[in-house]
């Protein structure tokens, strides 16, 4: 009944005949290509460059494209004006709630959840996040980011990673929701808990990278250089402090293609709702409860309590309260908020740094509890102690240079 | 076959040079050698990190990578570097056009209009330029010499042609 195993040869000789083709192989100009960009030589500068391409594309579009070109102009001189004439008693509790001050002549400053709020997700984050999220499916579907990864792989294993750990790192730049579930492409518990962390902490998402390139153009540069000399001593000191093991990674490296088109428009659709169904609901509720805490005194109380670590620990000014406890709802929110708050360009720094390590976002948050709630209180924990000493440290360097 | 091959060594001698040059020049500027030039339709403003120190130094990788590939041009690898330092030279440049094209889209913030008017999105575009602009086209002639020649390079497969495959 069943066939003898020449027959089976036979079987499997009539089927290499017909489908395995032989010839010789021709090396092409793109495998060079590809070879030299994984070689450190050649593959560093490579990879600066490519940084570099990412960046200006990001700044051009969501900044001078968008946000300064069109949805400023769009809110500040057609939406808020008409809002203002049109909301009803500017002294009652919702106008300040839903519209802000009516004294305001910007979105940024009115804070209303229908002035700043819509403002911040739509003209602001959104175009941020969608040339973010372009470019990264460029990079993935071209086969860039495997190369990447094998030209990351020697540094990321000093602060107890691999290569792959560059997959969430870039994702955590455009959200940090997704990224912690990509931290799951990493072996060990231990690797896992330190791309969590690190994440959380030093990483900071595209919407507040949108707002940060709007209201502090000239010092997002310093803030980067900050948060990744942060990630890099802290990741070392949590490989040396957190137990198990770092294996190596096998990856097998993809040709360099032409992104298919088709796959990047659909990547791109639904990443961005992803985004947009999580974010513009935060962003109202967030300015709506922050400006609930402002009218019930809460803020002013903990701005309080707060005051001689913020003033005295940190250097900054204690009205910084108010952002920190917006950012727990949305970090990019909270940088808006520091906008309107007088300080030293320093002190600016600073703040935004603080912003940006001091709490995951609540939407992080959950989705760090989805991934188990003893690493998420170890990992704030870590946080808790970064942000004083990072904090501090900071502080201490504008000291030592004479701009704190 | 060997009068071209050097023709356009020189070629890429040249270019490489002129590259790893223009690089300096903008990193050298940005640090505080000179406050600034513009001569003709070149100009390195050098009032900001992220353009002229990073992207100086891209342009001047640029040129390193040209000059490296510049010995046996015939060769695939060394082509492939002369090509790497070429794209190099093109991340700068599709960069700073992307920028002007940005800027010159909206009518600015005093105007009243959302777009601008066809000849200010064209303004948007004359000189000065600075050098990784001027060098493109340079760089498009090494592209297009290099995609369209032949390499002997016909061998059967072996690990060696894949150093990323483990």
């Amino acid at each position: 009944m069943g066939l003898t195993a020449d027959e089976r040869w036979d079987i499997i000789d009539a089927i290499t005949q017909r489908t395995v083709g032989t010839g010789t192989y021709r090396r092409t100009l793109g495998d060079a290509l590809g070879d030299l960009t994984i070689q450190p030589l050649t593959g560093i500068p490579v990879a600066l460059g490519v940084l570099y391409a990412f960046w200006s594309i990001f700044g051009s579009f969501a900044g001078s494209l968008v946000t300064d070109g069109f949805m400023v102009k769009l809110f500040d001189s057609s939406w808020l004006p008409w809002l203002q004439a049109a909301w009803p008693n500017p002294d009652s509790i919702l106008y300040y709630l839903f519209v802000g001050d009516p004294a305001a002549d910007n979105c940024f400053e009115a804070f209303g959840a229908l002035t700043s709020g819509l403002f911040v997700a739509i003209g602001v984050v959104l175009p941020a996040v969608l040339i973010f999220y372009l470019m990264m499916t460029v990079l993935e579907d071209s086969g860039y980011l495997p190369r990447l990864a094998v030209l990351m792989d020697t540094v990321l294993h000093k602060i107890g990673l691999h290569g792959y750990a560059i997959v969430p790192a870039i994702l955590g730049l455009g959200c940090n929701v997704p990224a912690v579930t990509a931290t799951r492409i990493l072996e060990t518990r231990k690797q896992r808990f330190i791309m969590m962390s690190l994440l959380a902490i030093f990483i900071p998402c595209g919407a507040q990278l949108g707002v940060m390139l709007e209201v502090i153009p000239e010092t997002v540069g310093l803030v980067m250089l900050y948060l990744i000399i942060g990630f890099g001593i802290f990741g070392f000191v949590l490989d040396r402090l957190i137990p198990g093991s770092n294996p190596e990674i096998l990856i097998d490296v993809p040709p360099y293609r032409w992104p298919a088109w088709e796959n990047v428009t659909r990547k791109l659709w639904s990443r961005t709702k992803g985004f947009l169904k999580e974010a513009v609901p935060f962003v109202l509720l967030g300015v709506l409860i922050v400006n609930v805490l402002y009218l019930t005194g809460v803020i002013a109380a903990l701005a309080d309590l707060f005051a001689p670590l913020f003033v005295t620990w940190f250097g900054v000014p204690k009205e910084t309260v108010g952002p920190l406890v917006a950012g727990f709802l949305r970090k990019d929110l909270a940088v808006a908020q520091l906008s309107t708050i007088a300080m030293t360009p320093y002190q600016m720094i600073t703040s935004v740094v603080l912003v940006s390590i001091y709490f995951p976002c609540v939407a992080t948050f959950v989705v760090m509890l989805r991934e188990g709630w003893r690493e998420l209180l170890a990992a704030i924990a870590v946080l808790i102690a970064v942000v004083f000493i990072y904090g501090g440290l900071i502080h201490a360097i504008g000291i030592l240079m004479g701009v704190a | 076959m060997n009068k071209n091959v050097s023709v356009f060594s020189l070629f890429i001698g040249l270019l490489g040079l002129a590259t790893l040059a223009s690089g300096l020049a903008d990193i050298l500027v940005w640090a505080g050698a000179d406050p600034g030039f513009s001569i003709g339709i070149l100009e390195i403003a050098g009032d900001d990190f992220f353009r002229w120190a990073w992207g100086g130094a891209i342009v001047a990788f640029g040129g390193l990578f040209m000059l490296a590939g510049l010995k046996n041009t015939d060769d695939l690898q060394q082509s492939a570097t002369v090509l790497l330092g070429a794209a190099m030279v093109w991340i700068i440049a599709g960069t700073d056009i992307f920028a002007r094209f940005c800027e010159s889209v909206p009518a600015g913030e005093e105007a009243p209009e959302f777009f601008n008017s066809l000849s200010g999105f064209l303004a948007g575009f004359a000189p000065p330029y600075p050098p990784a602009i001027l060098l493109l086209p340079f760089t498009l002639v090494v592209a297009y010499v290099l995609f369209t020649r032949r390499f002997d390079e016909a061998e059967p497969p072996s690990t060696a042609d894949f150093p990323n495959r483990l």
